[in-house]
């Protein structure tokens, strides 16, 4: 961890501690193509996919690999985050002192190296991206706006609802504050 | 006669420079002890953290501090810097000398204001000393601290 700016690297972490929970419930209760349930398939329809067998909206066979991988190589380098502590033992994660010291050094060091993994995901999900974007698929734009041409054929997406978003948000706010909290029993 | 002359003069500046493998050794030192230092503000903060310190051990961990702040000012001879080997301590130690000592010196102090801190009781006034010790130790950190990998 660098010297400076500590207190920044531990709130961009909450944030993202936040938006993670805020995924992983849309992810049961949001709109069709972000259901988990809808988007993350087996094997045998990712090498299906990619004998261009399948067709459908949202998340492809393969990218659905890629968003989980995404979601829980964050969710790994949010966890070690959040139970280390730094080499001068100045600054803890909310959870730091729910394990041993060492186990926070070496939980540390492995943040460190984890983020190598995030970047890598990182780069390879934005490279497939730009790949799709030269043979004439855009994904963002449907992503952010949720309107995209269909296959023929295809179920179209069913929209969450904008207050169960809110709820899911507050839901996520609130885990969070718990956790900056210490996670307290109740 | 010159040539005993010139032989005292050589004599001199190589008994005056330090060898190599002291100052290796002074770093090594200076390795162990800081991070000596850095699990006893490590045990020391989990104990204040928890609610209900357990005294002794944040004494214990004083006197730790106490004793190595004091060493510390035998840590950085010129010459123990990145130019020699793998180190935390940054170049700007020797350039800005005068400074450096001084935050030295105010760490020292700190830790010697701790450690009696430590021995009375009185919780609220073992978090204060030990704030500003911490204080001392990012006020050098923050300049003179380069990161360095293990």
């Amino acid at each position: 961890m660098h010297n400076h700016h500590t207190d920044w690297h531990i709130w961009s972490g909450f944030m993202i501690l936040t938006l993670l929970l805020f995924r992983l419930l849309w992810g049961v209760v949001g709109s069709s193509t972000a259901r988990f349930s809808s988007f993350v398939r087996g094997p045998k329809t990712v090498l299906r996919y990619l004998r261009g067998g399948w067709s459908g909206i949202g998340h492809t066979p393969l990218g659905a690999l890629s968003v989980v991988a995404l979601l829980a190589a964050v969710a790994v380098q949010v966890g070690l985050g959040l139970v280390s502590q730094d080499p001068d033992g100045l600054y803890f994660g909310p959870l730091a002192i729910l394990v041993s010291s060492d186990a926070s050094d070496k939980a540390r060091d492995i943040h460190e190296l984890w983020f190598n993994v995030v970047l890598g995901l990182i780069v390879l999900h934005v490279a497939a991206i730009v790949f799709y974007r030269f043979r004439g698929r855009h994904l963002t734009k449907p992503m952010i706006t949720g309107r995209a041409v269909l296959d023929p054929g295809a179920e179209p997406l069913r929209r969450g609802k904008w207050w169960v978003a809110v709820i899911c948000l507050a839901v996520a706010f609130g885990i969070t504050r718990w956790i900056v909290a210490g996670a307290p029993p109740f | 006669m010159r040539i005993v002359v010139l032989g005292v003069i050589a004599f001199g500046l190589i008994a005056a420079a330090p060898s190599r493998d002291q100052a290796l050794k002074t770093m090594h030192e200076r390795h162990e002890g800081m991070e000596s230092i850095g699990k006893s503000v490590k045990a020391i903060n989990r104990e204040l953290a928890g609610g209900s310190p357990n005294l002794a051990t944040i004494r214990a961990s004083a006197a730790t501090i106490s004793n190595l702040s004091r060493k510390a000012s035998g840590w950085f001879p010129k010459g123990t810097g990145p130019e020699l080997g793998k180190t935390g301590a940054k170049p700007e130690i020797w350039q800005n000398w005068p400074d450096f000592t001084a935050k030295l010196h105010n760490f020292q102090a700190a830790a010697k204001m701790f450690s009696a801190a430590a021995a009375g009781g009185d919780v609220g006034a073992i978090e204060a000393r030990f704030g500003d010790l911490a204080g001392t130790c990012k006020a050098c950190h923050d300049k003179y601290r380069a990161e360095m990998k293990h």
